[in-house]
């Protein structure tokens, strides 16, 4: 496994190809430009690091407006950034396409003690965590899948959401700012621990 | 399948209770948009004195709201207090979607017309429940929703169905086959514009308006060419000045605790908050076609809880508003909260029935349910308030300012009234309507325009622990008084029916489907659906027989257990 340094210094390398590459991405097909995603995400889904987002099977819309935020400096990241600053439109909804379709991994984590499945069911409840994630936490359109995600990610997005240092949305700041600081960590673990597949496919 | 096991299980209950029950649902389905004709449904030719005269019709349910004034009142007597003990399953249709159930179903001439979460839409057989076609809309990746991925339901005009979408679009299908004959790109779902409201047609118009106001949206009713799908006209909710007489009282008189100094400070630093202000509408307009007038009813203000950063009283937010049907242009309102930032807005439709003006003088009327827990009464001339109801739900600590710590006051910001509509019997001069006791904190923060993400201006927050219930409410319009209140175990969302045989319907998210007496509330009947019953009911008839029926798909919003159920049922 990489180190964060190694990772973050390996997209730094493939985002300035990119850039000093300038329109000539633009012309390759959608596998290409996925194999540099698979640096970090993993080229079976699988990060690389328990800090990188599964983005295999993640709901369309939600990585769309990802990519678009990291474009516009929304949501700022040193390494995505750069990435997304070479894509257009157009690009950024081909990849979300291309990635939506794949299997979300199975990362292996397991399902939390009842305590913390409990304590996380009341922090879900009490800022209606379910209302825009829906049944099963399987998100849809632009907004995100959570169940089965890195437990260390969804940890720490949620802690950036609450100090601000992730800025694309800020009704999830104010909601994050609601939640006692305690109840992250069980969130993250219940979340992280949920086995969905079974309920995929209803409706969208 | 999930669903397939439910389904098997349903019906080998029934088959051993129930004789002569069928059970229908969806077969294996694996496209993934675009329709699928299992037999071509009969034309309809559904016309505009159809339409007009629905109040009277006992074979068809042809709107939402039953009919253009949307009593929810069926005239159909044969399901009564003397055998509704004996209500049964006819059918039960198991649909694609396992997700919140917010829909009516449109009867027209023994074919139902019903959607699910998602746009699917289904022509059901309304007598035996067998599948006629099914739609399934294929989604653009944009969507941005608040509350569930629900749809309330199809208009109908002519042979055409036509539908909101959840990436904002309205689209018009084929009665007969289920097939796509145009559609609309009504607004930018990446703004946060999204439909989840039922269409109402009228006059060879479609009206819609659009949810959103959780994304900073402009919200807005339209009218749209029933053929063609081009637009006829617009109204913003949100006026350019949308400021306001800076009221420091609501509907009821009670003080809104509002810094007017400060308010008036803002507007000079950052301007009329108009683009970005909300205002969203989720339910359907009445139609008075008397005068040729709509009455519908506007959403919160964006952002819901921040009030900093938009001054004055943000028209026409919280409001009822009257247009003229057939230009749109404004013909009153009655703001029942300036300067919302407690998200208790208005959103259960507006009822048209006479009602006794302060003079005891009958006089046309317009009455709404407000998740303040009031039903308002209002002077179809010119909106203005002529009483306000008793409080159905707890209000202490109203209107206590959310700070960024959390406040506590009651309602929770779901309601009292939710957008669950009411029904009324004229006769008895009562509204029915369905509340939540939903304890929460309102919390504050400042954040600027997201465009088009969650706005809230802080958070709700439920208080775990706390004990929350709902109840039934009948409330004499005339006066205002509650006239009898039924309490539940959980909080009610989902909308009544009344109908002619002295009877109340509506359904619980713990799943029961109940019957209650109109005139004093008695529970006559229970049936246990096995998911949330958060839908509002409709009653139609087929060869003479009556039937009563609901969507069985729990909730979002509340989190109820979700189903995919559509049930009717008969009384013999």
């Amino acid at each position: 496994m990489l180190r964060i340094s190694d990772w973050a210094l390996t997209a730094a390398l493939f985002a300035s190809t990119l850039i000093m590459g300038g329109g000539a991405i633009a012309a390759e097909d959608i596998e290409q430009k996925a194999q540099l995603c698979a640096t970090c995400h993993g080229a079976d889904g699988v990060p690389v690091d328990k800090k990188t987002p599964v983005i295999w099977g993640q709901d369309e819309g939600y990585l769309y407006l990802q990519l678009r935020d990291f474009k516009s400096g929304m949501r700022k990241s040193d390494v995505m950034g750069p990435i997304a600053s070479q894509f257009e439109k157009q690009d950024m909804y081909d990849l979300a396409a291309y990635f939506t379709k794949k299997k979300w991994p199975n990362l292996g984590q397991p399902a939390a003690p009842s305590d913390v499945a409990a304590k996380a069911e009341s922090a879900a409840k009490s800022i209606g965590c379910r209302g825009c994630h829906l049944d099963n936490f399987q998100g849809d359109g632009t907004t995100a899948r959570l169940a089965g995600q890195w437990q260390e990610y969804l940890l720490n997005q949620m802690l950036a959401f609450r100090d601000g240092s992730r800025g694309n949305n800020p009704g999830m700041s104010d909601l994050m700012k609601a939640t006692p600081k305690e109840d992250f960590e069980p969130l993250s673990k219940y979340l992280a621990g949920l086995q969905i597949d079974q309920y995929l496919g209803h409706g969208r | 399948m999930g669903s397939c096991k439910t389904a098997a299980t349903i019906a080998g209950a029934l088959a051993l209770s129930l004789a002569g029950t069928t059970l229908a649902m969806a077969g294996d389905e694996t496209e993934t948009v675009a329709t699928t004709t299992t037999r071509e449904a009969p034309v309809p030719s559904v016309t505009q004195d159809m339409l007009s005269g629905a109040a009277t019709d006992t074979q068809n349910n042809l709107h939402t709201n039953l009919n253009y004034e949307q009593t929810r009142y069926y005239q159909g007597k044969q399901i009564n207090k003397s055998n509704v003990e004996g209500l049964r399953p006819a059918w039960i249709f198991q649909t694609e979607v396992k997700e919140s159930l917010e829909t009516t179903p449109i009867v027209v001439d023994g074919v139902m017309y019903v959607t699910t979460s998602f746009n699917h839409v289904y022509a059901i057989d309304a007598k035996t429940g067998e599948q006629f076609w099914h739609y399934k809309h294929k989604m653009g990746p944009v969507t941005t929703y608040c509350c569930g991925p629900n749809n309330r339901g199809v208009a109908i005009h002519g042979d055409k169905v036509y539908m909101g979408t959840l990436d904002a679009k309205l689209v018009a299908l084929d009665a007969k086959t289920g097939s796509l004959i145009w559609e609309t790109q009504i607004a930018d779902p990446e703004l946060g514009y999204s439909e989840t409201m039922a269409p109402t047609a009228v006059d060879g118009k479609i009206l819609i308006g659009t949810n959103g106001g959780e994304y900073g949206i402009r919200g807005f009713v339209r009218a749209y060419d029933a053929e063609t799908g081009k637009q006829v006209w617009n109204f913003h909710t949100i006026p350019e000045n949308s400021v306001g007489v800076w009221a420091t009282h609501d509907a009821t008189g009670k003080d809104m605790h509002r810094d007017i100094e400060a308010e008036k400070a803002a507007l000079k630093k950052l301007g009329d908050p108009y683009k970005t202000l909300g205002g969203g509408v989720w339910q359907n307009p009445a139609v008075d076609l008397e005068t040729k007038r709509i009455f519908f009813v506007v959403g919160n203000p964006s952002p819901d809880l921040d009030g900093s950063i938009r001054p004055g009283d943000n028209l026409y937010t919280d409001s009822l508003v009257s247009v003229d049907l057939n230009s749109g242009e404004y013909v009153c309102h009655f703001q029942y909260i300036a300067h919302d930032v407690w998200d208790l807005d208005s959103v259960s439709p507006p009822i048209l029935v006479d009602v006794k003006d302060k003079d005891g003088k009958t006089v046309p009327g317009v009455i709404h349910a407000g998740k303040t827990g009031n039903v308002y009464v209002h002077n179809r001339d010119d909106c203005s308030l002529i009483r306000f109801s008793e409080a159905m739900v707890d209000q202490t600590g109203m209107w206590t300012l959310p700070t960024p710590e959390g406040a506590k006051m009651l309602p929770g910001a779901n309601g009292g009234v939710e957008w669950s509509p009411m029904a009324v019997n004229p006769d008895l001069g009562l509204s029915y309507a369905v509340n939540l006791h939903q304890p929460m904190t309102y919390h504050v923060e400042s954040s600027p325009y997201p465009g088009g993400k969650l706005w809230l201006g802080g958070a709700f927050k439920v208080i775990p622990g706390s004990e929350q219930f709902g109840n039934v409410t009948a409330v004499d319009y005339n006066t205002g008084k509650i006239k009898w209140q039924k309490k539940t175990p959980l909080p009610m969302m989902g909308g009544a029916l009344a109908t002619a045989g002295g009877l109340v319907f509506t359904g619980e998210g713990d799943g029961w489907f109940r019957a209650y007496d109109a005139e004093n509330g008695d529970v006559l009947w229970s049936f246990h659906a096995g998911a949330g019953v958060n839908a509002p009911p409709a009653a139609y008839s087929v060869d003479g027989k009556e039937y009563i029926v609901v969507g069985a798909g729990g909730n979002t919003q509340i989190d109820f257990k979700r189903g995919n159920n559509i049930i009717a049922f008969t009384a013999d």
